[in-house]
């Protein structure tokens, strides 16, 4: 008996981990009376997902596919994106004193008062969102794969060197490989910062999605359609964490994985 | 301190020697500000959609323009945040980070939470953090955090399991300790890693303490750009804007020479 239990424990640690909070988290919202306006119980905010509530649908099937959808298009974007901006950058001691300040111009902007300007420019809808989760969630790409691409070993660079090689060679052959750790570290921070960018473009501007039904219920005082959008958006935040660090296993077994 | 001796530098060639060094960025600054003066005179862009660099700075440096806004109290408030909320994320974060690959049970308990909460954008939880926390500097530090801490625990815990297997095996055949292993090989070894997500998590505290701002206070530059915005009064707002950045690009800096101090070693070249 008490070995199903560690298989079961060994082989589900995340999905354990999460409805054991979920259940502390009812427990305390019953054990206090806390009213559901503030915190409502995770059992409510599920029934809303589960059940057709009388008085509002709110389709989530559409707008969890919704989100999805701008999420992986997205993420798509920053991960080539980033990388190839982190190649351009590390090339030269030029491009990198050029573009270094204006990116963390760019990032130190908090993303929630340029987008009305973004919106202005392209309106609502897809592109939006791409662009703002872009602008949020770029920076750790670009800055951890510029870090892994500049951080070789000086040696071995010397002794390629003195062996005629040229620029380009000790990028793919060195320099690269060498940042793959830090490519996947900044991919595992962006994996969540997407998600989040991906939301608040829906906040600002958008006709469907998960942060759209939390706009929308936050006018109808709904507290447990949020809660169950936010926990949906924690869930997709958690697969895409999850897929990256997969990946990361499958492309560098050598490696002991860090946080999987 | 030799090399001071030997070669008496005047301030003024150790001017030239800073715009020798630096000219691209300052270049960049200029050209960036002429461009945008420039923009705006050409399509004649109306005052509040964008406002041109001359007004952005008349509001900043005019004294009595500027006397309105208290930049000085402003600048001051949101500073206090961001300090605090930085020293305590990056502190937290390489503590949690420790933990995190020392024990694996703990990592499995505590790795999921961290990016579920972390997925969640903060935005949509503002009002609860209104109602839990109440308003002004402790609140708006606690959201820098709650924004910024993610980074550092991931390119640390990256970082400290990173390390050469052959030197690990070496090590273990000489009977070092779990501890002596985490402070001399696998925390020396995070470094780089440490300092990258320490970058990250600059910018990103930067952000958090404006959107604190924005959600509940009466201070700081996200007031700022609240209260402009609600006039649609738009050169106090990218004035606040571009305070900002200059902050951010400030903490970065510091960030930077930090790093170039501790490991000269490593061209980590940003």
């Amino acid at each position: 008996m008490k070995k199903i239990w560690y298989v079961l424990w060994v082989r589900n640690r995340t999905a354990v981990t999460l409805v054991g909070f979920l259940i502390l988290w009812q427990l305390a919202v019953t054990v206090f009376r806390i009213q559901e306006v503030f915190l409502p119980s995770p059992i409510s905010a599920l029934m809303h997902l589960f059940f057709r509530q009388p008085d509002a649908s709110y389709l989530w099937i559409k707008n969890i596919s919704a989100t999805l959808f701008e999420i992986l298009i997205g993420f798509a974007v920053t991960i080539f994106l980033g990388i190839f901006i982190a190649i351009i950058v590390s090339w030269s001691q030029m491009s990198r004193k050029f573009f270094i300040p204006l990116f963390i111009f760019i990032n130190s902007l908090p993303i929630v008062a340029i987008a009305p300007i973004i919106l202005l420019w392209l309106g609502y809808g897809l592109y939006t969102n791409v662009l703002i989760a872009f602008l949020v969630s770029f920076f750790p790409m670009v800055m951890n794969t510029t870090t892994g691409l500049n951080s070789v070993d000086e040696d071995l660079l010397d002794l390629v060197r003195y062996h005629g090689a040229k620029k380009w060679q000790i990028l793919v052959k060195i320099r690269f490989p060498n940042s793959l750790t830090y490519i996947f570290s900044g991919l595992k921070i962006c994996s969540t910062l997407i998600v989040v960018g991906v939301i608040v473009g829906e906040f600002v501007a958008s006709d469907k999605g998960l942060g759209y039904i939390i706009v929308n219920s936050q006018f109808t005082l709904d507290t447990p359609a949020i809660f169950a959008a936010l926990i949906l958006i924690a869930i997709i935040g958690l697969g895409l964490f999850g897929l990256v660090s997969f990946l990361e296993k499958l492309l560098m077994p050598w490696q002991k994985a860090a946080n999987g | 301190m030799i090399r001071m001796q030997r070669h008496p530098q005047s301030i003024k060639m150790k001017i030239a020697a800073f715009f020798k060094k630096n000219y691209l960025i300052l270049l960049q600054i200029i050209g960036f500000f002429v461009l945008w003066q420039v923009i705006i005179v050409a399509f004649n862009i109306r005052e509040y959609i964008i406002p041109s660099p001359l007004a952005v700075f008349t509001v900043l440096f005019n004294p009595e323009a500027s006397a309105a806004y208290q930049w000085g109290k402003q600048i001051a408030a949101t500073l206090t945040e961001i300090a605090c909320g930085f020293a305590i994320s990056a502190v937290l974060g390489i503590l949690i980070a420790v933990v995190i690959s020392w024990s694996r049970l703990i990592r499995s308990l505590v790795m999921p939470l961290l990016v579920f909460f972390n997925s969640i954008p903060k935005i949509a939880m503002a009002p609860l953090f209104l109602i839990w926390f109440g308003y002004g500097i402790i609140p708006n530090a606690m959201i820098a955090i709650l924004i910024a801490f993610f980074p550092v625990i991931i390119n640390t815990a990256a970082g400290m399991n990173a390390v050469d297997q052959d030197l690990l095996d070496l090590v273990n055949y000489l009977h070092g300790t779990r501890w002596q292993i985490l402070i001399k090989i696998q925390f020396p070894n995070a470094l780089p890693f440490i300092f990258s997500g320490l970058k990250i998590s600059t910018t990103l505290c930067v952000v958090g303490a404006i959107i604190g701002e924005f959600i509940a206070s009466d201070r700081g530059l996200g007031f700022v750009l609240m209260d402009s915005q609600a006039l649609i009064d738009t050169p106090p707002m990218f004035a606040g804007l571009i305070v900002i950045a200059v902050l951010g690009l400030g903490l970065f800096g510091l960030v930077s020479f930090f790093e170039r101090l501790l490991i000269p070693w490593q061209k980590t070249g940003v």
